[in-house]
């Protein structure tokens, strides 16, 4: 199936092989660089739009009191995947996203940027601490993240490649206005899962990310709380001996 | 059907588990997410000020559920289209 298969176009250096999908994806890229330059000088309360659209949804799935940080980040993969998913309706355009190495590349920036981000608001020893919080949890975690890290990648890559074969296959049955219809489908998918691969990874950061303030101090009261119970029912046992 | 080599048997059987893999795979899923679909839309039918919430949550979990579907289709089309049984053990 052409749906599927990556051929290597041409060889970089002599030694670095490029597979098409590397192609396609610098033409989204460069359609996406062009279409925001074109925006800017046309119509910038739309480009504004986009961005207020991109921080709300953010906003909806953070629960963080500055935003700020993490906008550059979530906001461009979703662009990218957004534009990426919804390319392949261009005739004889592949989408970057229907190679398993593209969608791997991404999870993989997804999980580690969450580290990077704990590490840089908590500091890395504290971050450690909350990170194997039961330390028993600790191996639980580590095959949490490469799970993680396979879910993100093949959720998309599935959704973007049945997409695609069903447009193919659909297209090699009946060619003429039934192809639209999956098309839409097709469309209507990618926007959901450029959509849900920002929400989870603004998930995982805002999860990495949080302070427990209340359950600190909770943690905290708890402990002198209960050291001064225990004195003071030493003090009494004590007394009561000494009295009798 | 005696003169079926090797290689057909396990086509064969490929093309069979793949069918049924498909579809017990895309029906229980598919089961799942209209329950859960159900109750999300009860509960913005009951609250509507919390509809958004609600709508964010349940795309999320739907997406998730999906999952489990997208990996039986992988698996399919890994059977299908490249078959790792047949040049494993007849040489291709």
């Amino acid at each position: 199936m052409e749906v599927i298969e990556h051929p290597i176009v041409f060889t970089l250096f002599g030694f670095i092989p490029v597979r098409d999908t590397v192609v396609y994806t610098w033409i989204t890229m460069a359609g996406i660089i062009a279409l925001v330059l074109i925006l800017k000088l046309i119509k910038p309360n739309l480009l504004e739009y986009l961005l207020e659209m991109i921080i709300s949804i953010l906003d909806d799935a953070m629960d963080v009191d500055d935003l700020h940080p993490y906008i550059p980040l979530l906001g461009s993969l979703m662009i990218f995947t957004l534009v990426s998913n919804s390319v392949s309706v261009i005739p004889r355009m592949k989408s970057p996203t229907s190679d398993i190495n593209t969608t791997i590349a991404l999870a993989l920036i997804v999980v580690l940027s969450v580290h990077v981000y704990g590490i840089l608001k908590k500091g890395a020893w504290k971050y450690l601490k909350d990170f194997a919080s039961p330390i028993f949890m600790f191996p639980l975690e580590i095959i949490g993240q490469f799970s993680r890290t396979l879910s993100l990648s093949i959720r998309l890559f599935g959704n973007i490649v049945s997409g695609d074969l069903i447009v193919a296959i659909v297209f090699s049955i009946i060619p003429y206005f039934l192809p639209i219809a999956m098309t839409a489908i097709t469309l209507i998918s990618g926007l959901l899962q450029a959509f849900v691969l920002t929400t989870l990874a603004a998930l995982f950061i805002s999860s990495a990310v949080e302070i427990n303030e209340e359950d600190a101090k909770m943690k905290a009261e708890g402990k002198k709380r209960s050291l001064k119970d225990f004195f003071i029912k030493k003090f009494r046992k004590e007394t009561a001996n000494g009295e009798s | 059907m005696e003169n079926l080599s090797p290689e057909h048997i396990v086509t064969i059987v490929t093309i069979i588990v793949a069918g049924a893999a498909i579809v017990i795979g895309t029906m229980i899923p598919t089961w799942v997410e209209g329950q859960s679909a159900v109750k999300a839309i009860e509960g913005m039918a009951r609250q509507p000020d919390a509809s958004p919430q609600l709508r964010t949550a349940m795309l999320i979990a739907l997406a998730l559920l999906e999952t489990a579907s997208i990996y039986v289709l992988l698996v399919v089309l890994v059977l299908l289209f490249a078959n790792p049984l047949v040049t494993r053990f007849f040489g291709g």
